[in-house]
């Protein structure tokens, strides 16, 4: 199969944690003999190339962050330009978000559901996963462990065609954040301020407290 | 300002115009905003609102002003269109943006990860929406968008229902 891949994050591609999770895919995928080309929505000088991709191609993958609970806006931006097309080209899609839980990423994905029909295409299923937020972030070693799951997802694409609801759900989990895990978030809030704190220092030198309210005085 | 109206739809849209004209005669101290005269970029997901400028975002359009409103508001009526079955590109991007109010901090709200938010300020909106969508849809993700700002959702009506939404406005 020949798969048109569209990351759909306004972020800077170096940056982006999409752009990471899909190279990851694409290792897992390709590796069964298929073949990607990949484009850009932070490159908005290629949108045009991009709308002429999407036209040509039959198997389309859209991989995007979650943005307040949906597609971003840019996403959407993107997508009102799009000429509808006849009905034959199936549509996938690759979601990631940064809280944890499974849960988080249903309403988008209640959405996605309905997108392909409006672009005149079929709805090839959603890979759905959270906790994404650090992959930028972290070191190496770790950024690899949180990324293997997503070759093995490409694998998995590869062999089904799509992604099948039940194992994209086994691949969500967890959907709820056990009653355990929450009391280790909830005790760990120190710690996790100081991670918060050094991230901004060591990658957005940055020392500013990360609650500060430059616009208390205007609240009302 | 009490009531905070904020369109996507240009002042000429028929529809919307006279919708606003009648919410800014029913809700007391209303403010009306056309975004379209506007420069409001999409958000970049650069995450510094958060990391590196705490509270403020580094791209300097017209949308801190519109956000200091938020702030000072007792709810937030958007117009706007749908396109797609969502609402328009413009009027996500008003939403995405809105991250500065949230700081990098995490909470746990009804048994899910939210963020902790960086002022005490009890956010409400409300969507009024020209255009062909899921109403159960829309409502479904506003409510959700909104917890997750630790506000409420006032309800996403059709312009059809104004009368609908005026009664949730008034009452909030
Ligand atoms: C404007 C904005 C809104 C976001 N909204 C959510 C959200 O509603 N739920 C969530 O779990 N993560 C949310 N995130 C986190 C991103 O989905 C997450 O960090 C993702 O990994 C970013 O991918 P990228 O680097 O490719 O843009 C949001 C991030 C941004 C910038």
């Amino acid at each position: 199969m020949h798969l048109l891949i569209v990351s759909c994050t306004p972020r800077a591609v170096a940056a982006s944690n999409t752009d990471k999770i899909l190279t990851a895919f694409c290792e897992g995928f390709e590796a069964q003999g298929n073949t990607t080309e990949r484009y850009y929505l932070a490159r908005r000088d290629t949108w045009p190339q991009i709308r002429d991709a999407f036209a040509q191609n039959d198997d389309v993958l859209f991989a995007l962050p979650l943005f307040v609970e949906c597609v971003p806006g840019m996403m959407l931006e993107f997508l009102e330009t799009l000429t509808p097309k006849a009905g034959k080209t199936k549509i996938s899609f690759l979601l990631q978000g940064g809280f944890v839980e499974g849960c988080q990423l249903r309403c988008c994905e209640a959405y996605l559901e309905t997108l392909p029909a409006y672009l005149g295409c079929i709805y090839n299923g959603t890979l759905l996963k959270g906790g994404m937020f650090g992959v930028s972030f972290v070191p190496d070693q770790q950024r690899e462990k949180v990324l293997a799951p997503f070759v093995q997802a490409g694998t998995q694409f590869a062999q089904d065609g799509c992604f099948d609801k039940q194992k994209a759900n086994e691949f969500a989990q967890p959907e709820y954040l056990s009653k355990g895990k929450a009391l280790v978030l909830r005790l760990s809030k120190p710690v996790q301020k100081m991670v918060f704190r050094k991230i901004a220092k060591e990658k957005m030198h940055s020392t500013e407290p990360l609650d500060a309210k430059p616009f208390l005085q205007v609240v009302k | 300002m009490e009531y905070l109206i904020v369109s996507t739809l240009p002042p000429q849209h028929e529809g919307a115009a006279e919708l606003i004209g009648q919410l800014a005669e029913t809700l007391p101290q209303a403010e009306v905003v056309y975004t379209q005269q506007m420069k409001i970029s999409a958000c970049l997901g650069c995450n510094s609102c958060w990391l590196k400028t705490p509270g403020r975002c580094p791209i300097h359009d017209d949308y801190e002003p519109l956000m200091l409103k938020f702030l000072q508001a007792k709810a937030v009526v958007f117009v706007c269109d749908t396109k797609l079955g969502f609402l328009s590109y413009q009027a996500k991007n008003l939403f995405d943006r809105i991250l500065p109010l949230a700081t990098m901090y995490l909470t746990i709200v009804d048994g899910q990860m939210r963020h902790i938010p960086r002022y005490h300020k009890n956010l409400a909106a409300a969507v009024l929406y020209t255009g062909q969508s899921d109403n159960a849809y829309l409502n479904r993700w506003l409510a959700r968008a909104m917890l997750n700002l630790h506000g409420v959702s006032l309800g996403a009506y059709p312009f059809e229902e104004k009368g609908a939404a005026l009664d949730a406005l008034a009452h909030c």
